[in-house]
C-alpha cells in the first residue's frame, strides 16, 4: 500500500505550525506519530496536499509537573513515554495505565497522546482516562492560546473542538483527589490489541462507606469519548452498596446512545457497559473496604 | 526530492527519497533491503517492524524523510559476518519459523524486548509480542524461542497437556 504524493513541511515552532495550517487551510493536515493519519491516507479516506510535521518542535514531548500538584504533558509525548513516566505514574496512574493499553508496543512507541486526542476516535484509551481525571487541553491558534476542558473537546464522531488553524499543544491533568481509587477497564471484542468496545475509566473517592466523589467516562460506546454524568450522580453522596452500584451501572447504560457496527451491536455495547460498570465499581468498593 | 543521510545497520547511507515514501519503501526499494516485509501495510500485523534509534517502529507507517540522522536496524543487521545472532539462533533452534514472512518482525520485536526486559516474564513476553501476527499459527514455538532467551523454561506440548 503506497501513499500519494504530498508536500512535507517540518516545523521548528508551534507558531510555524499554526502559520502553515492557516496558510494551507483544508489542504493541510498536521502529522505527529502518523499511526492514525498514514493508514487514512493510504486508503485515501483523506487526501491532504500538505503534511505539516510537529515532530521537530523541541520540547513538545515534555512530561513535567505543572504546578498545584498537576501534570503537564506535551502533545507529542508518545503513549509509551506517558505510560512509563514516573511523573504520570505518581500523579495520574490511571492515565499511565490507559496509555499502556493502547494497541501494541510498537504503535505505543510511535503514536502520540496529542495525535490520539485530535483523531477524536471514540475507542481511544487515554481519552476516557483524561475525562475522568478532569484534564484540560491547551490549543494554540492564530489568535494565541486557549484552554478547553476535555469534556468539551470531543464534539462528535471523529470531531473535536479544534478550530481551523489550531494545534493541540499540551494536556494538563489535575492531581487525583486524596485517597481516590481508580480503574481503566478495556473490553475488547477479540484480542488484546483490538480497540476498546468498552473503555471505562473510573475515579472513586469513598469516605466512611459513602461516595464523596465519582468520575466515570467511557470510550468505544458512544460516537465519541464521553463522561458518564448520570452514573456519577447515582453514586455521589450515597453509601456504596449493591443497590447503589446497580443503580449507577443502569444509569451508565441508559445515558448514552451506543454505536451499532461490526465491532458490536448497540444492545451488546449497552449490556457490556452496564456489566463492566457494575463489576468495576464492586471491585473498587471491595478495595476501599480493604 | 529530499536527500537524507541516515545509518542503516551501522552503515551510513545518503539517499534521495520521494517525500511520500514510507521507511519500508526506502529500505526495500531504495536500499534493496527486502528482509523487512510488508504485510498489512497499515500498522496492524508487525511484519515491517524495525528499530529506529533502538525504538520499535512500524516501517509501513513511518515517513522515510523522518529517518534522517537516525539509526535504523533491520533484520539484515542482526547476523555479523554470516554468523546468526542469539535471537536468530534461538528461533532456528526452537523451530519458531514456518513460512518465515512474520519472522523478521518477530526478530526485531524480540531484540527490543531483550533490551527493555532482559529477564522478561511470560506476561511481558506476550504483551511485547502482541502486535506481531504469525498467520501460520506458530506462536507456541515463537514463545519458546523467546523464553529460552530470557532464561525461562520452554513449554513442551506434553508439559502443557499435563
Amino acid at each position: 500500500v503506497i501513499l500519494r504524493p504530498f508536500e512535507y513541511v517540518e516545523c521548528a515552532t508551534i507558531d510555524d505550525a499554526v502559520k502553515a495550517v492557516v496558510a494551507h487551510g483544508d489542504d493541510a493536515r498536521l502529522i505527529a506519530g502518523g499511526t492514525a493519519l498514514v493508514p487514512l491516507m493510504k486508503h485515501q479516506i483523506i487526501r491532504p496536499r500538505v503534511l505539516v510535521s510537529l515532530a521537530g518542535i523541541p520540547g513538545l514531548d515534555a512530561i513535567e509537573p505543572g504546578g498545584h500538584g498537576a501534570l503537564s504533558i506535551g502533545a507529542l509525548a508518545t503513549h509509551h513515554d506517558v505510560a512509563r513516566s514516573a511523573h504520570v505514574r505518581a500523579i495520574a496512574p490511571l492515565l499511565a495505565h490507559a496509555c499502556s493499553r493502547v494497541a501494541s508496543p510498537t504503535i505505543r512507541a510511535m503514536g502520540t497522546l496529542g495525535g490520539n486526542l485530535c483523531y477524536g476516535e471514540s475507542a481511544s484509551d487515554p481519552s476516557p482516562a483524561l475525562l475522568a481525571l478532569g484534564a484540560q487541553a491547551t490549543l494554540a491558534g492564530p489568535g494565541g492560546e486557549r484552554i478547553v476542558p476535555l469534556a468539551q473537546f470531543f464534539t462528535g464522531f471523529y470531531e473535536t473542538a479544534l478550530a481551523d488553524g489550531e494545534v493541540l499543544v499540551r494536556v494538563t491533568v489535575p492531581a487525583m483527589p486524596a485517597g481516590a481509587r481508580w480503574r481503566y477497564l478495556k473490553w475488547t471484542p477479540r484480542a488484546r490489541e483490538d480497540k476498546a468496545l468498552v473503555g471505562l475509566a473510573v475515579v472513586l473517592q469513598v469516605e466512611d462507606g459513602r461516595c464523596r466523589l465519582a468520575r466515570l467516562a467511557v470510550g468505544g460506546v458512544a460516537s465519541s469519548p464521553v463522561p458518564l454524568v448520570a452514573a456519577a450522580q447515582a453514586l455521589e453522596g450515597r453509601s456504596i452498596d449493591d443497590r447503589t452500584i446497580a443503580g449507577a451501572a443502569d444509569a451508565a447504560a441508559m445515558e448514552l446512545e451506543p454505536m451499532d457496527d461490526l465491532q458490536g451491536t448497540a444492545v451488546y455495547r449497552r449490556d457490556m457497559l452496564r456489566l463492566w460498570t457494575r463489576r468495576v465499581l464492586h471491585e473498587l468498593a471491595r478495595e476501599v473496604a480493604g | 526530492m529530499p536527500r537524507i543521510e541516515l545509518t542503516v545497520n551501522r552503515r551510513v547511507e545518503v539517499v534521495d527519497v520521494p517525500v511520500q515514501w514510507t521507511l519500508l519503501q526506502l529500505l526495500r526499494d531504495g536500499l534493496g533491503l527486502d528482509g523487512t516485509k510488508e504485510g498489512c501495510g497499515e500498522g496492524s500485523c508487525g511484519a515491517c517492524t524495525v528499530l529506529v534509534d533502538g525504538r520499535l517502529t512500524r516501517a509501513c507507517l513511518s515517513l522515510a524523510v523522518r529517518a534522517a540522522g537516525r539509526h535504523v536496524s533491520t533484520v539484515e543487521g542482526l547476523a555479523r559476518e554470516g554468523v546468526l545472532d542469539r535471537v536468530q539462533t534461538a528461533f532456528v533452534q526452537h523451530g519458531a519459523i514456518q513460512c518465515g514472512f512474520c519472522t523478521p518482525g518477530f526478530l526485531m520485536t524480540t531484540t527490543a524486548l531483550l533490551a527493555e526486559h532482559p529477564a522478561a516474564t511470560d506476561h511481558e513476553i506476550r504483551e511485547f509480542l502482541s502486535g506481531n501476527f504469525c498467520r501460520c499459527g506458530g506462536y507456541t514455538l515463537i514463545l519458546n524461542a523467546v523464553r529460552s532467551l530470557v532464561g525461562r523454561d520452554v513449554v513442551t506440548r506434553r508439559a502443557a497437556r499435563a
